[in-house]
């Protein structure tokens, strides 16, 4: 057995984690704004760039980074198989677009907005939709998880399940929900506002600020998980994630902590939502289904479930693959061989292997979280308890 | 003497089968005392629904004066109840420290906004609870474990972490189950050296469930025995060894019926 | 031995009194609402409502044989199969290859019936087969693994099982004909089409074979008390691998029947097909009982009813919230009676 020793440096002090992500976000900040656009970039590789990782794939993958962290409090540290997280997504979604945009056309309310006074809807600052974006979700949050508390697994999955297709189901019917329109059904709700950042505004071909937004909101997250981990709560989460009857005797309140998983988690859906909102500039209803939940699950699976960084690896990867690489890799292979595959429709297929081969063979992730590789594969060490030995510590 | 645990009159029914039938237990101040019975007496079951795990079909469980029958476990646990289990459930996977801070839980007051910005109030209380957490550690003899994965630890060592982690509970009453399953008899003597200790330093009272004849004549004050859900005989070791209905029912030798 | 107690004067704990009362007031008031709906559409339309009764109820006999694959599944490991359904959709896939394609029969004739009897028999070794294998090497290594494991397993499945469907069916709906005797009998302004009895002709041996061999023979009873204690059953000599191949064998039986019988009826196959019906399949196991055969059947009609009322009938959410309709009384009953129907609270003793 792999040595394990002291408790895992995740508990420990990691502001250093805030210096290496501020270079590499600087890093890949000054590439896409400047070095990119730059005239005496040489073209071809530009090409392969704009080909193999354009901007607008890294600010989307960004995107699905915050949700995945949003979706690991949940599953990765308390252990709560949420199948139904693209709920959030949407939620987060049409608070931007209810907030942000003409959609409300027949008021007037502005604060802070980014568009002129004369404009008609609701058009709130960007900033602050993030906020309400993410507390209205927090609120769905505690909503749809307070009825699955008492449930076992399968059926907490299947709970989660249900509300992530009811609730993505309700805006796609929005345009006739009891007489109100609340989403303008399968057409959606066109353009939101710019971002706001003072000096200018950020419309949604603005990437490479975006990208600087994402990778603020990403690292908000971050920070978020690892304080939270580091403190009481994380504490009662991961001992409901190992043995929720244990943990109950020993004084931690299961339902209100369940519900803070929940809550924390869809914080983060509400975030990535409104941000999602930005880049495409719109909420659109069929774009929010079952796929994407198990997409965010595949992608903390592949990370190392509780583990930040895994995770954010995970989501990037998965992302990427699904949204540029299949694609761009489609066609370069049909380039070469004259063949007319078409790789974006083995979507599927990755995505379902990629989750039954990490469950066959590598249960704990890429990135491991050491404490979950020992859960994961209990069974075996059980084995070897029965047996009769006993374990001293090995230093 | 007064008590600090009664349970009055508990009866717990499983569909038609009666577990545990009409018993009255109540530990005083400051006390050991211990429940023997023969395997399937219902002795786990009764200790179950005095930590709130099963809620008796009959009877009620007064603490410090309150009726607390109908209280979830963490609120049990959190109002001074603590136990250990039979089969040890350490949380295997986070560190001796780390299990204690756990059972802080409910004595601990950061809410989710002072623990995202680690106010310099949250961070006292953390590094204050972790001083409590080594103290506790260290009087139970596992100090030097302290961030070692509790799964790591030896048989014996694990045994002495679920009782700190009990104990961090700052509880009043101190429910151990078999807590010698599985020591010879020299660590069984430093348990009981131990518990001496605990009762004698702290305002607490420790009830054991027990097989190890040896080790309830030696701590306790009284013991009770229950056989087939009921309550047969109450008394000083001395009087139980000689209630010819205990050793009629559950054939205890004197030197020790170990498993 | 602990005493055995006065079974008939034991109602329960307090707590358990009381969740028998609130299950009970709330049963009673959602059965209200619901024979209330159904009169006033009764009343407001009869025949439309006898009319989409009929097909709801056909409906619900395909939901029914889907969710005696999952019921039996979860009933001995306690694994929601989530690519049961898809099994389902590859096997409505398959019936119309072979139907149409390899066995060239496209009309209600002999040879049509012919086709269709030998594809009953195919389909279903072909259900049972891949099922079996699907177990074998995804899920059996998983067995002791945390409960997590699995399950983000069966997701897995679900989605490669897809994947085969949509490479197989392609991305879009696909019409076939069908070789049962169609046609159409009236009763009064009724329609009731010939197709529908035929899937009733069929599914009822089905269903009755299945519970034969559940109940009669020794590898049900073998299989039922895997179901029960599967360390004990082992200890009793049962060869526990054996006996849970047999169980994902038997449901995958029960999905080829049931995409052979979706195809002809239906008639269109979709790639979709599987999500779409395999969570409506298994609100129909819950709502019965899982674990318990007749559960799944009664609840595969109840919910083939109810969705067809609500999507046919004038004083109803219509069709575009089918899917919600469905997924609201699964949750109602997995927060509520998570027992279902036809299933027992069973006090869990630690």
């Amino acid at each position: 057995m792999a040595k394990v020793s002291v408790a895992n440096n995740v508990t420990r002090s990691n502001r250093k984690w805030i210096i290496g992500y501020s270079i590499a976000a600087f890093v890949l900040f000054i590439t896409y704004q400047f070095l990119i656009p730059w005239d005496g970039l040489p073209s071809g590789i530009y090409q392969v760039v704009n080909r193999w990782m354009p901007p607008s794939a890294v600010n989307e993958s960004l995107v699905y980074v915050i949700m995945a962290l949003g979706l690991n409090i949940v599953v990765g540290y308390a252990g709560l198989l949420d199948l139904g997280y693209v709920a959030f997504w949407a939620i987060g979604g049409y608070c931007a677009g209810w907030f942000m945009s003409e959609f409300f056309y027949f008021l007037n309310i502005h604060f802070f907005g980014s568009v002129p006074a004369e404009a008609p809807g609701i058009h709130i600052n960007f900033w602050m939709v993030l906020v309400i974006g993410g507390f209205v979700c927090a609120l769905f949050g505690i909503l749809i998880g307070a009825p699955t508390l008492r449930l076992k697994s399968d059926y907490l999955a299947l709970v989660t399940l249900g509300f992530g297709e009811i609730i993505p189901q309700v805006f796609f019917n929005g345009e006739n929900f009891f007489g109100f329109n609340i989403s303008n059904g399968t057409r959606g709700i066109v353009r939101v506002d710019p971002i706001p950042v003072g000096v200018k505004d950020l419309g949604p071909f603005d990437f490479g600020w975006k990208l600087l937004i994402f990778l603020f909101l990403a690292a908000v997250m971050v920070f978020i998980s690892l304080r939270l981990r580091r403190g009481r709560l994380g504490r009662a989460w991961l001992a409901i994630r190992e043995d929720e009857l244990a943990a109950s005797m020993m004084g931690v309140p299961l339902m209100r902590t369940k519900l803070a998983s929940y809550a924390v988690g869809a914080f983060a859906g509400g975030l990535g939502g409104v941000a999602f909102a930005t880049h495409v500039d719109g909420v659109y209803a069929e774009r929010f289904n079952f796929t994407i939940s198990i997409f965010l699950l595949a992608m903390v699976v592949l990370g190392g479930m509780g583990n930040v960084w895994g995770v954010i690896l995970g989501a990037f990867v998965l992302s990427w693959v699904n949204g540029t690489g299949l694609s761009a890799f489609s066609r370069v292979y049909n380039d070469s061989f004259g063949t007319k595959v078409d790789f974006a429709s083995y979507t599927f297929l990755l995505f379902g292997l990629v989750l039954i081969l990490m469950m066959l063979f590598k249960r704990e992730g890429l990135l491991p979280e050491s404490r979950l590789k020992l859960m994961l594969h209990e069974e075996d060490l059980d084995e070897k308890d029965a047996s009769g030995s006993k374990r001293k510590v090995g230093k | 003497m007064a008590n600090v645990l009664e349970a009055q009159n508990i009866s717990v029914q499983f569909g038609g089968l009666l577990a545990v039938n009409n018993v009255t237990f109540n530990i005083p101040n400051k006390s050991i005392v211990s429940l023997i019975g023969p395997n399937g007496a219902g002795k786990t079951t009764f200790f179950n629904v005095l930590t709130g795990l099963y809620k008796p079909s009959a009877g009620k469980i007064i603490y410090g004066g309150k009726e607390i029958t109908d209280l979830p476990p963490h609120k049990i646990a959190e109002s001074g109840i603590a136990r250990t289990f039979q089969n040890i459930r350490l949380f295997g996977l986070m560190s001796a420290q780390e299990n204690l801070l756990v059972a802080m839980h409910s004595h601990l007051k950061s809410g989710i906004t002072s623990t995202i910005l680690r106010t310099p109030k949250q961070r006292k209380e953390e590094s204050e609870a972790e001083a409590k957490a080594q103290e506790i550690l260290d009087f139970a003899g596992v100090g030097k474990w302290t961030h070692e994965f509790a799964r790591n630890l030896s048989y014996g060592d694990q045994r002495r972490l679920e009782v700190a982690r009990a104990l961090a509970l700052n509880p009043k009453v101190l429910l151990l189950d078999e807590p010698t399953a599985g020591m010879n008899a020299q660590e069984s003597q430093v348990f009981i050296d131990f518990i001496n200790k605990l009762v004698s330093e702290r305002d607490i009272a420790v009830m054991l469930i027990e097989h190890d004849m040896k080790v309830v004549m030696a701590l306790s004050q009284r013991i009770t025995v229950l056989d087939q859900g009921e309550k047969i005989a109450e008394g000083s070791p001395d009087e139980i060894r000689n209630n010819p209905r205990v050793i009629e029912a559950y054939l205890g030798k004197p030197k020790g019926a170990r498993k | 031995m602990a005493k055995v107690a006065d079974a008939k004067t034991f109602k329960g704990t307090p707590g358990q009194i009381r969740q028998q009362r609130i299950e009970r007031a709330g049963a009673l008031s959602l059965s209200i609402i619901a024979a209330v709906w159904m009169i006033a559409n009764l009343v407001k339309a009869p025949e439309q409502f006898a009319q989409v009764a009929i097909s709801g109820l056909r409906n619900g006999l395909i939901y029914a044989l889907i969710a005696l694959g999952y019921t039996l599944v979860y009933g001995i490991i306690e694994l929601i199969n989530f690519a049961h359904g898809d099994l389902f959709m590859l096997s409505a896939v398959f019936s119309s290859f072979f139907i149409t394609y390899w066995m060239g029969a496209d009309k209600s004739n002999g040879y049509g019936w012919f086709a269709f009897g030998l594809c009953l028999v195919v389909v279903m070794i072909f259900g049972a087969v891949i099922n079996v294998l699907i177990e074998r090497y995804a899920y059996r290594r998983l067995r002791h693994a945390p409960r997590l494991a699995p399950l983000i397993t069966a997701v897995g499945m679900s989605f490669l099982l897809n994947f085969i469907g949509l490479k197989w069916n392609g991305s879009t709906p696909r019409q076939w004909p069908t070789v049962i005797p169609s046609g159409d009998i009236y009763i009064g302004e009724i329609r009731i089409s010939m197709i529908t009895i035929w899937l009733f002709l069929i599914g009822l041996p089905l269903l009755l074979g299945l519970n034969y061999l559940v109940t009669r023979t020794k590898q049900g009873k073998a299989m039922r008390a895997t179901a029960q204690d599967r360390d004990a059953s082992t200890l009793m000599g049962i060869n526990v691998n054996k006996t849970i191949a047999f169980t994902f064998a038997l449901g995958g039986a029960m999905a080829g029947a049931a995409g052979l019988l979706y195809q002809q009826s239906i008639g269109t196959t979709n790639y979709n097909l599987g999500f779409q019906l395999g969570l409506i399949a298994f609100t129909s196991a819950v709502l019965g009982g899982i674990g318990n055969l007749w559960g799944a059947v009664l609840g595969g009609l109840l919910i083939g009813l109810i969705q067809g009322l609500n999507d046919g009938l004038p004083i109803a959410f219509g069709q575009q919230w089918s899917q919600s309709v469905v997924f609201t009384i699964l949750i109602i009953i997995l927060v509520f009676k998570p027992a279902g129907l036809l299933g027992k609270t069973v006090t869990e003793k630690v």
